[in-house]
Protein backbone atom coordinates (compact mmCIF):
# COMPACT_ATOMS: atom_id res chain seq x y z
CA UNK A 1 0.00 0.00 0.00
CA UNK A 2 1.32 3.62 -0.62
CA UNK A 3 -0.03 6.04 1.12
CA UNK A 4 -0.39 9.95 0.32
CA UNK A 5 1.70 11.53 3.30
CA UNK A 6 -0.10 14.78 4.48
CA UNK A 7 2.09 17.48 4.47
CA UNK A 8 2.94 19.06 8.20
CA UNK A 9 1.27 22.47 8.85
CA UNK A 10 3.84 25.13 9.96
CA UNK A 11 3.09 28.72 10.94
CA UNK A 12 5.40 30.96 8.81
CA UNK A 13 7.94 32.76 10.55
CA UNK A 14 6.77 30.60 13.79
CA UNK A 15 9.77 30.77 16.45
CA UNK A 16 10.73 27.11 17.22
CA UNK A 17 12.44 26.74 20.76
CA UNK A 18 10.85 23.18 20.94
CA UNK A 19 10.98 20.60 17.90
CA UNK A 20 9.49 17.25 17.74
CA UNK A 21 10.18 14.37 15.60
CA UNK A 22 7.08 12.48 14.80
CA UNK A 23 8.23 8.74 13.54
CA UNK A 24 5.66 6.47 12.39
CA UNK A 25 5.32 4.41 9.25
CA UNK A 26 1.45 5.44 8.87
CA UNK A 27 1.42 8.61 7.29
CA UNK A 28 -1.80 9.44 9.04
CA UNK A 29 -0.97 8.68 12.55
CA UNK A 30 2.01 10.83 11.72
CA UNK A 31 0.20 14.12 10.69
CA UNK A 32 -2.44 13.49 13.69
CA UNK A 33 0.52 13.89 15.79
CA UNK A 34 1.85 16.83 14.27
CA UNK A 35 -1.13 18.48 14.12
CA UNK A 36 -1.62 18.30 17.57
CA UNK A 37 1.87 19.07 18.79
CA UNK A 38 1.59 22.61 15.62
CA UNK A 39 -1.65 23.11 17.81
CA UNK A 40 -0.23 24.14 20.61
CA UNK A 41 2.71 26.13 18.93
CA UNK A 42 5.43 23.43 18.70
CA UNK A 43 7.35 22.67 15.40
CA UNK A 44 6.92 19.23 14.27
CA UNK A 45 8.40 17.12 11.36
CA UNK A 46 7.22 13.55 10.56
CA UNK A 47 9.30 10.54 9.01
CA UNK A 48 8.01 7.17 8.50
CA UNK A 49 10.51 4.84 9.41
CA UNK A 50 13.42 3.76 11.72
CA UNK A 51 16.29 4.80 9.44
CA UNK A 52 14.77 8.26 7.91
CA UNK A 53 14.54 8.90 11.76
CA UNK A 54 18.18 7.87 12.61
CA UNK A 55 19.25 10.01 9.57
CA UNK A 56 16.92 13.01 10.64
CA UNK A 57 17.91 12.77 14.56
CA UNK A 58 21.48 12.55 14.02
CA UNK A 59 21.78 15.46 11.22
CA UNK A 60 19.22 17.78 13.18
CA UNK A 61 19.03 16.41 16.82
CA UNK A 62 14.98 17.66 17.90
CA UNK A 63 13.98 18.52 21.46
CA UNK A 64 12.12 16.02 21.83
CA UNK A 65 10.85 12.30 19.78
CA UNK A 66 7.69 10.49 19.45
CA UNK A 67 8.67 6.83 18.69
CA UNK A 68 5.80 4.44 16.78
CA UNK A 69 7.17 0.93 18.41
CA UNK A 70 5.30 -1.18 15.69
CA UNK A 71 7.34 -0.26 12.29
CA UNK A 72 8.69 -2.63 9.18
CA UNK A 73 12.46 -2.70 9.29
CA UNK A 74 13.64 -1.17 12.22
CA UNK A 75 11.29 -0.81 15.19
CA UNK A 76 11.08 1.63 17.91
CA UNK A 77 12.38 -0.28 20.64
CA UNK A 78 15.85 -0.91 18.26
CA UNK A 79 15.53 3.15 17.32
CA UNK A 80 15.15 4.10 20.97
CA UNK A 81 18.32 1.87 22.04
CA UNK A 82 20.80 3.09 19.26
CA UNK A 83 19.83 6.91 19.88
CA UNK A 84 20.40 6.55 24.42
CA UNK A 85 23.38 4.49 23.31
CA UNK A 86 24.36 7.39 21.46
CA UNK A 87 26.38 10.24 23.90
CA UNK A 88 25.18 12.90 21.33
CA UNK A 89 21.61 12.04 21.40
CA UNK A 90 21.28 9.85 24.48
CA UNK A 91 19.05 13.18 26.17
CA UNK A 92 16.56 13.59 23.91
CA UNK A 93 13.49 12.38 25.37
CA UNK A 94 11.70 9.32 23.35
CA UNK A 95 7.97 8.96 23.95
CA UNK A 96 7.24 5.48 22.70
CA UNK A 97 3.46 5.69 20.69
CA UNK A 98 2.20 2.29 20.98
CA UNK A 99 -0.89 0.21 20.88
CA UNK A 100 1.07 -2.26 22.87
CA UNK A 101 -0.83 -2.42 25.94
CA UNK A 102 0.63 -5.69 27.75
CA UNK A 103 3.36 -4.92 30.53
CA UNK A 104 5.87 -6.97 28.56
CA UNK A 105 6.32 -4.34 25.64
CA UNK A 106 6.68 -1.27 28.80
CA UNK A 107 9.51 -3.25 30.37
CA UNK A 108 10.87 -3.93 26.80
CA UNK A 109 10.49 0.46 26.23
CA UNK A 110 12.15 1.18 29.36
CA UNK A 111 15.12 -0.86 29.05
CA UNK A 112 15.50 0.57 25.70
CA UNK A 113 15.67 4.02 27.31
CA UNK A 114 11.95 5.22 26.66
CA UNK A 115 11.24 8.70 28.55
CA UNK A 116 7.80 8.10 28.66
CA UNK A 117 4.76 6.38 26.51
CA UNK A 118 1.37 7.01 25.34
CA UNK A 119 -1.06 4.03 24.02
CA UNK A 120 -2.94 4.46 20.55
CA UNK A 121 -5.38 5.45 20.10
CA UNK A 122 -3.39 8.87 21.30
CA UNK A 123 -5.84 11.22 23.08
CA UNK A 124 -5.08 14.92 22.90
CA UNK A 125 -5.24 15.95 26.37
CA UNK A 126 -3.11 13.09 27.30
CA UNK A 127 -0.46 13.86 24.49
CA UNK A 128 -0.34 17.76 25.26
CA UNK A 129 -0.22 16.68 28.53
CA UNK A 130 2.98 14.77 28.10
CA UNK A 131 4.66 17.06 25.77
CA UNK A 132 4.60 19.99 27.79
CA UNK A 133 5.55 17.91 31.02
CA UNK A 134 8.47 16.68 28.81
CA UNK A 135 9.29 20.32 27.29
CA UNK A 136 9.61 21.76 30.75
CA UNK A 137 11.69 19.33 32.29
CA UNK A 138 13.98 19.89 28.82
CA UNK A 139 14.33 23.35 29.41
CA UNK A 140 15.39 22.60 33.25
CA UNK A 141 17.94 20.24 31.88
CA UNK A 142 18.99 22.81 29.47
CA UNK A 143 19.07 25.77 31.37
CA UNK A 144 21.13 23.45 33.85
CA UNK A 145 23.27 22.14 31.52
CA UNK A 146 24.19 25.92 30.18
CA UNK A 147 25.01 26.80 33.98
CA UNK A 148 26.92 23.76 34.70
CA UNK A 149 28.76 24.90 31.25
CA UNK A 150 29.73 28.38 32.32
CA UNK A 151 30.60 27.24 35.59
CA UNK A 152 33.17 25.03 33.91
CA UNK A 153 34.47 27.76 31.91
CA UNK A 154 34.36 30.29 35.03
CA UNK A 155 36.76 27.44 36.75
CA UNK A 156 39.26 26.65 34.34
CA UNK A 157 39.18 30.23 33.60
CA UNK A 158 40.93 30.34 37.14
CA UNK A 159 42.64 27.44 37.02
CA UNK A 160 44.44 29.08 34.15
CA UNK A 161 45.12 32.07 35.64
CA UNK A 162 46.61 30.71 38.62
CA UNK A 163 48.57 28.02 36.58
CA UNK A 164 49.56 30.74 34.31
CA UNK A 165 51.63 32.65 37.12
CA UNK A 166 54.09 29.31 37.62
CA UNK A 167 53.95 27.31 34.33
CA UNK A 168 54.12 28.07 30.89
CA UNK A 169 49.91 29.15 29.12
CA UNK A 170 51.02 26.12 26.71
CA UNK A 171 51.49 23.50 29.91
CA UNK A 172 48.38 25.45 31.73
CA UNK A 173 46.30 25.12 28.83
CA UNK A 174 47.46 20.80 28.34
CA UNK A 175 46.92 20.29 32.11
CA UNK A 176 43.19 22.00 31.69
CA UNK A 177 42.61 19.97 28.89
CA UNK A 178 44.24 16.91 30.39
CA UNK A 179 41.87 16.74 33.38
CA UNK A 180 38.79 14.63 33.99
CA UNK A 181 35.39 15.60 35.61
CA UNK A 182 37.13 15.72 38.73
CA UNK A 183 39.19 18.26 38.37
CA UNK A 184 42.62 15.30 38.45
CA UNK A 185 44.86 16.60 36.34
CA UNK A 186 47.54 14.18 34.49
CA UNK A 187 45.66 11.49 33.56
CA UNK A 188 47.91 10.71 30.78
CA UNK A 189 50.98 8.43 31.48
CA UNK A 190 54.57 9.23 30.63
CA UNK A 191 56.06 8.86 27.21
CA UNK A 192 58.79 8.79 26.07
CA UNK A 193 59.47 11.99 23.20
CA UNK A 194 61.93 13.17 21.04
CA UNK A 195 63.13 16.43 22.98
CA UNK A 196 65.33 19.43 22.45
CA UNK A 197 66.48 20.76 26.20
CA UNK A 198 67.38 24.00 26.61
CA UNK A 199 68.99 25.49 29.64
CA UNK A 200 69.64 29.01 30.35
CA UNK A 201 71.25 29.96 33.36
CA UNK A 202 73.07 33.09 35.19
CA UNK A 203 76.39 32.85 35.21
CA UNK A 204 78.26 34.10 38.15
CA UNK A 205 75.06 33.85 39.88
CA UNK A 206 76.21 32.34 43.05
CA UNK A 207 78.88 35.18 43.49
CA UNK A 208 76.28 38.12 43.00
CA UNK A 209 74.01 36.22 46.35
CA UNK A 210 77.08 36.81 48.73
CA UNK A 211 77.55 40.48 47.81
CA UNK A 212 73.77 41.54 47.26
CA UNK A 213 71.08 42.06 49.95
CA UNK A 214 68.23 39.15 49.82
CA UNK A 215 65.77 41.78 48.27
CA UNK A 216 67.82 42.90 45.80
CA UNK A 217 68.75 39.50 44.56
CA UNK A 218 65.18 38.48 44.39
CA UNK A 219 64.62 41.56 42.08
CA UNK A 220 67.57 40.74 39.86
CA UNK A 221 65.90 36.99 39.56
CA UNK A 222 62.80 38.38 38.57
CA UNK A 223 63.60 40.94 35.67
CA UNK A 224 66.55 37.81 34.70
CA UNK A 225 63.80 35.30 34.53
CA UNK A 226 60.99 37.49 33.14
CA UNK A 227 63.34 38.24 30.13
CA UNK A 228 64.43 34.99 29.47
CA UNK A 229 60.97 33.29 29.75
CA UNK A 230 59.36 36.15 27.02
CA UNK A 231 62.31 34.71 25.25
CA UNK A 232 61.30 31.41 25.22
CA UNK A 233 57.59 31.92 24.75
CA UNK A 234 57.86 34.02 21.64
CA UNK A 235 59.54 30.80 19.73
CA UNK A 236 56.76 28.77 21.54
CA UNK A 237 58.71 26.94 24.24
CA UNK A 238 57.58 25.34 27.09
CA UNK A 239 59.59 25.86 30.30
CA UNK A 240 59.31 22.97 32.46
CA UNK A 241 61.63 24.05 35.43
CA UNK A 242 63.01 27.32 37.39
CA UNK A 243 65.60 26.31 39.75
CA UNK A 244 68.03 28.98 41.35
CA UNK A 245 68.87 31.41 38.25
CA UNK A 246 68.42 28.23 36.46
CA UNK A 247 65.88 28.14 33.60
CA UNK A 248 64.62 24.79 31.71
CA UNK A 249 62.65 25.10 28.41
CA UNK A 250 61.82 21.98 25.93
CA UNK A 251 60.80 22.15 22.62
CA UNK A 252 58.69 19.37 20.38
CA UNK A 253 57.27 19.20 23.94
CA UNK A 254 53.76 18.60 24.76
CA UNK A 255 53.09 19.35 20.94
CA UNK A 256 55.39 18.08 17.80
CA UNK A 257 57.05 21.19 16.25
CA UNK A 258 59.35 19.89 13.88
CA UNK A 259 61.53 22.73 13.71
CA UNK A 260 62.23 22.59 17.59
CA UNK A 261 66.07 22.61 17.53
CA UNK A 262 65.67 25.82 15.13
CA UNK A 263 63.32 27.24 17.62
CA UNK A 264 65.81 26.57 20.34
CA UNK A 265 68.77 28.29 18.80
CA UNK A 266 66.06 31.49 18.07
CA UNK A 267 65.42 30.94 21.75
CA UNK A 268 69.09 31.20 22.94
CA UNK A 269 69.82 34.48 20.69
CA UNK A 270 66.97 35.95 21.70
CA UNK A 271 67.80 35.41 25.47
CA UNK A 272 70.98 36.75 25.22
CA UNK A 273 69.76 39.86 22.76
CA UNK A 274 67.05 40.72 25.32
CA UNK A 275 69.48 40.34 28.42
CA UNK A 276 72.25 42.73 26.99
CA UNK A 277 70.44 45.17 28.20
CA UNK A 278 69.43 44.52 31.71
CA UNK A 279 72.86 43.69 31.63
CA UNK A 280 73.96 46.80 31.22
CA UNK A 281 71.81 48.21 33.13
CA UNK A 282 72.57 45.89 36.52
CA UNK A 283 76.48 46.44 35.93
CA UNK A 284 75.86 50.16 35.66
CA UNK A 285 74.38 50.54 39.15
CA UNK A 286 77.42 48.34 39.99
CA UNK A 287 78.26 44.77 41.22
CA UNK A 288 76.42 42.25 38.31
CA UNK A 289 76.59 38.92 36.99
CA UNK A 290 78.93 37.98 34.12
CA UNK A 291 76.02 37.52 32.08
CA UNK A 292 73.87 34.56 30.58
CA UNK A 293 75.29 31.01 29.82
CA UNK A 294 72.96 28.70 27.57
CA UNK A 295 72.59 24.61 26.66
CA UNK A 296 70.82 22.78 24.24
CA UNK A 297 70.94 19.06 23.41
CA UNK A 298 68.59 16.94 21.71
CA UNK A 299 67.75 13.14 22.04
CA UNK A 300 64.89 11.04 23.95
CA UNK A 301 63.75 11.56 26.81
CA UNK A 302 60.85 10.82 28.67
CA UNK A 303 57.96 13.52 29.12
CA UNK A 304 55.40 12.72 32.23
CA UNK A 305 54.18 13.90 35.43
CA UNK A 306 56.82 13.02 38.18
CA UNK A 307 56.83 13.35 42.02
CA UNK A 308 54.53 12.02 44.76
CA UNK A 309 50.54 12.63 45.06
CA UNK A 310 51.47 15.74 47.33
CA UNK A 311 53.83 17.28 45.13
CA UNK A 312 54.16 16.75 41.32
CA UNK A 313 56.28 18.00 38.60
CA UNK A 314 54.62 17.91 34.81
CA UNK A 315 58.36 17.35 33.04
CA UNK A 316 61.06 15.94 31.20
CA UNK A 317 63.70 13.88 32.18
CA UNK A 318 66.45 11.86 29.95
CA UNK A 319 69.71 12.15 28.24
CA UNK A 320 68.63 15.39 26.29
CA UNK A 321 67.92 17.03 29.84
CA UNK A 322 71.43 15.98 31.49
CA UNK A 323 73.57 16.73 28.52
CA UNK A 324 71.79 20.37 28.44
CA UNK A 325 72.38 20.61 31.99
CA UNK A 326 76.25 19.87 31.33
CA UNK A 327 76.57 22.04 28.26
CA UNK A 328 74.96 24.98 30.36
CA UNK A 329 77.58 24.52 33.78
CA UNK A 330 80.16 24.61 31.16
CA UNK A 331 79.44 27.74 28.95
CA UNK A 332 80.88 31.06 29.55
CA UNK A 333 79.13 33.79 29.99
CA UNK A 334 77.48 34.93 26.17
CA UNK A 335 78.13 31.47 25.28
CA UNK A 336 75.61 28.72 23.57
CA UNK A 337 77.31 25.51 24.00
CA UNK A 338 75.12 22.62 21.12
CA UNK A 339 75.43 18.90 21.56
CA UNK A 340 76.38 17.45 18.01
CA UNK A 341 73.35 16.78 16.74
CA UNK A 342 71.63 19.88 17.49
CA UNK A 343 74.90 21.53 15.95
CA UNK A 344 74.28 19.73 12.52
CA UNK A 345 70.45 20.99 12.42
CA UNK A 346 71.10 24.80 12.71
CA UNK A 347 74.50 24.90 11.57
CA UNK A 348 73.18 26.71 8.43
CA UNK A 349 71.67 29.05 10.22
CA UNK A 350 74.86 30.08 12.69
CA UNK A 351 76.47 33.12 11.19
CA UNK A 352 79.92 32.56 9.42
CA UNK A 353 82.65 32.32 11.97
CA UNK A 354 80.45 32.12 15.07
CA UNK A 355 80.48 28.13 15.87
CA UNK A 356 83.29 26.51 17.10
CA UNK A 357 84.23 22.83 17.82
CA UNK A 358 85.01 21.87 21.41
CA UNK A 359 85.99 18.41 20.15
CA UNK A 360 84.28 15.21 22.20
CA UNK A 361 83.76 16.39 25.38
CA UNK A 362 83.80 14.41 28.17
CA UNK A 363 80.79 15.83 30.30
CA UNK A 364 80.67 14.84 33.77
CA UNK A 365 78.08 12.28 34.52
CA UNK A 366 78.48 10.78 31.11
CA UNK A 367 79.91 7.53 29.85
CA UNK A 368 80.87 8.65 26.84
CA UNK A 369 82.48 11.53 25.13
CA UNK A 370 79.72 13.99 22.95
CA UNK A 371 80.76 16.43 20.40
CA UNK A 372 80.25 20.17 21.71
CA UNK A 373 80.37 23.44 19.58
CA UNK A 374 80.44 26.45 21.00
CA UNK A 375 78.70 29.23 19.48
CA UNK A 376 79.10 33.49 20.09
CA UNK A 377 76.83 35.50 18.51
CA UNK B 1 -24.00 -1.44 12.37
CA UNK B 2 -26.93 0.99 11.53
CA UNK B 3 -27.07 3.76 9.57
CA UNK B 4 -25.80 5.59 12.82
CA UNK B 5 -22.96 3.86 12.66
CA UNK B 6 -21.90 5.57 8.95
CA UNK B 7 -21.79 8.56 10.88
CA UNK B 8 -18.60 10.21 12.02
CA UNK B 9 -17.39 13.65 13.70
CA UNK B 10 -13.82 15.01 13.33
CA UNK B 11 -12.51 17.61 15.34
CA UNK B 12 -12.59 20.72 13.65
CA UNK B 13 -8.42 21.50 13.30
CA UNK B 14 -7.68 17.98 11.09
CA UNK B 15 -10.47 19.16 8.38
CA UNK B 16 -7.81 19.36 5.85
CA UNK B 17 -6.43 16.17 7.05
CA UNK B 18 -9.44 14.19 5.90
CA UNK B 19 -9.14 13.57 2.05
CA UNK B 20 -5.72 12.19 2.56
CA UNK B 21 -7.12 10.32 5.47
CA UNK B 22 -9.77 8.85 3.45
CA UNK B 23 -7.59 8.46 0.11
CA UNK B 24 -5.14 6.15 2.11
CA UNK B 25 -8.26 4.13 3.77
CA UNK B 26 -9.32 3.47 0.14
CA UNK B 27 -6.09 2.36 -0.78
CA UNK B 28 -6.01 -0.02 2.70
CA UNK B 29 -9.39 -1.34 1.65
CA UNK B 30 -7.21 -2.26 -1.47
CA UNK B 31 -4.25 -3.57 0.62
CA UNK B 32 -6.58 -5.74 2.52
CA UNK B 33 -8.28 -7.68 -0.22
CA UNK B 34 -4.86 -8.04 -1.60
CA UNK B 35 -3.42 -9.65 1.57
CA UNK B 36 -6.64 -11.75 1.58
CA UNK B 37 -6.46 -12.82 -1.55
CA UNK B 38 -2.76 -14.32 -1.08
CA UNK B 39 -3.41 -15.55 2.71
CA UNK B 40 -0.68 -13.33 3.38
CA UNK B 41 -2.45 -12.90 7.64
CA UNK B 42 1.05 -11.03 8.66
CA UNK B 43 0.53 -8.27 6.20
CA UNK B 44 -3.27 -8.80 7.07
CA UNK B 45 -2.29 -8.55 10.77
CA UNK B 46 0.14 -5.41 10.30
CA UNK B 47 -2.58 -3.30 8.69
CA UNK B 48 -5.15 -4.04 10.87
CA UNK B 49 -2.88 -3.22 13.47
CA UNK B 50 -2.49 -0.09 11.78
CA UNK B 51 -6.41 0.80 11.44
CA UNK B 52 -6.99 -0.22 15.03
CA UNK B 53 -4.70 2.49 15.84
CA UNK B 54 -5.04 5.56 13.51
CA UNK B 55 -9.27 5.43 13.40
CA UNK B 56 -9.79 7.00 17.08
CA UNK B 57 -6.95 9.41 16.53
CA UNK B 58 -9.56 10.65 13.96
CA UNK B 59 -12.22 9.95 14.97
CA UNK B 60 -13.37 7.06 13.28
CA UNK B 61 -13.90 4.91 15.78
CA UNK B 62 -16.02 2.02 13.31
CA UNK B 63 -12.01 2.03 11.25
CA UNK B 64 -10.34 1.22 14.71
CA UNK B 65 -13.05 -1.31 15.51
CA UNK B 66 -12.71 -3.06 12.02
CA UNK B 67 -8.78 -2.89 12.35
CA UNK B 68 -9.69 -4.82 15.63
CA UNK B 69 -11.53 -7.78 13.76
CA UNK B 70 -8.82 -7.80 10.93
CA UNK B 71 -6.07 -8.14 13.84
CA UNK B 72 -7.76 -10.90 15.39
CA UNK B 73 -8.48 -12.49 12.33
CA UNK B 74 -5.68 -12.42 11.06
CA UNK B 75 -3.81 -13.92 14.13
CA UNK B 76 -6.52 -16.68 14.29
CA UNK B 77 -6.60 -17.06 10.53
CA UNK B 78 -9.89 -16.75 10.23
CA UNK B 79 -10.83 -15.89 6.91
CA UNK B 80 -14.80 -15.90 7.23
CA UNK B 81 -13.94 -13.21 9.70
CA UNK B 82 -11.78 -11.23 7.23
CA UNK B 83 -13.90 -11.82 4.53
CA UNK B 84 -17.15 -10.30 6.50
CA UNK B 85 -15.31 -7.57 8.13
CA UNK B 86 -13.52 -6.25 4.37
CA UNK B 87 -17.08 -5.96 3.15
CA UNK B 88 -18.16 -3.65 6.03
CA UNK B 89 -15.42 -1.58 6.08
CA UNK B 90 -15.92 -1.43 2.32
CA UNK B 91 -19.60 -0.74 2.73
CA UNK B 92 -18.99 1.60 5.74
CA UNK B 93 -16.14 3.45 3.05
CA UNK B 94 -18.93 4.15 0.91
CA UNK B 95 -21.50 5.23 2.82
CA UNK B 96 -19.52 7.14 5.75
CA UNK B 97 -20.72 10.90 6.19
CA UNK B 98 -18.35 13.10 8.15
CA UNK B 99 -19.31 16.21 10.05
CA UNK B 100 -17.04 18.45 11.53
CA UNK B 101 -16.75 19.88 15.28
Amino acid sequence: MSEVVPEARLAAGQAIDFRVLVVDDDPDMAAYLARLLENEGLAAETVHNGDAAIVSVMSTPPDLILLDVMMPGTDGFEICERLKAETATAMIPIVLVTALEDQQSRVRGIKAGADDFITKPVHREELIARVKTLKRLHATRREMESRRLAAEVQRKDALRRTFSRYLSPRIADRIISDMDDEGTPFRRGAQRVSVVALFADLRGFTRLTESTRVDEVVGLLNEHFSVITDAAYRHDGTIFSMAGDSLLVGFNVPFPQPDAAARAWHTAQDMLRSFTPVHARWTKSGGAPTGLGIGIAAGESILGNIGSPHYMSYTIIGDAVNTASRLVQAAKPGEILVSGSVYETIRAMIPSGAAKSQGEVALRGKSGTTPVWSITV
Amino acid sequence: MDDKSNLVTVPKDLEDLIPVFMSNRKKELDALRVALAAADFEQLRQLGHRMKGVGNSYGFAQVSDFGKYVEDGARSGDRALLESTIVRYTEFLSKVQITYE
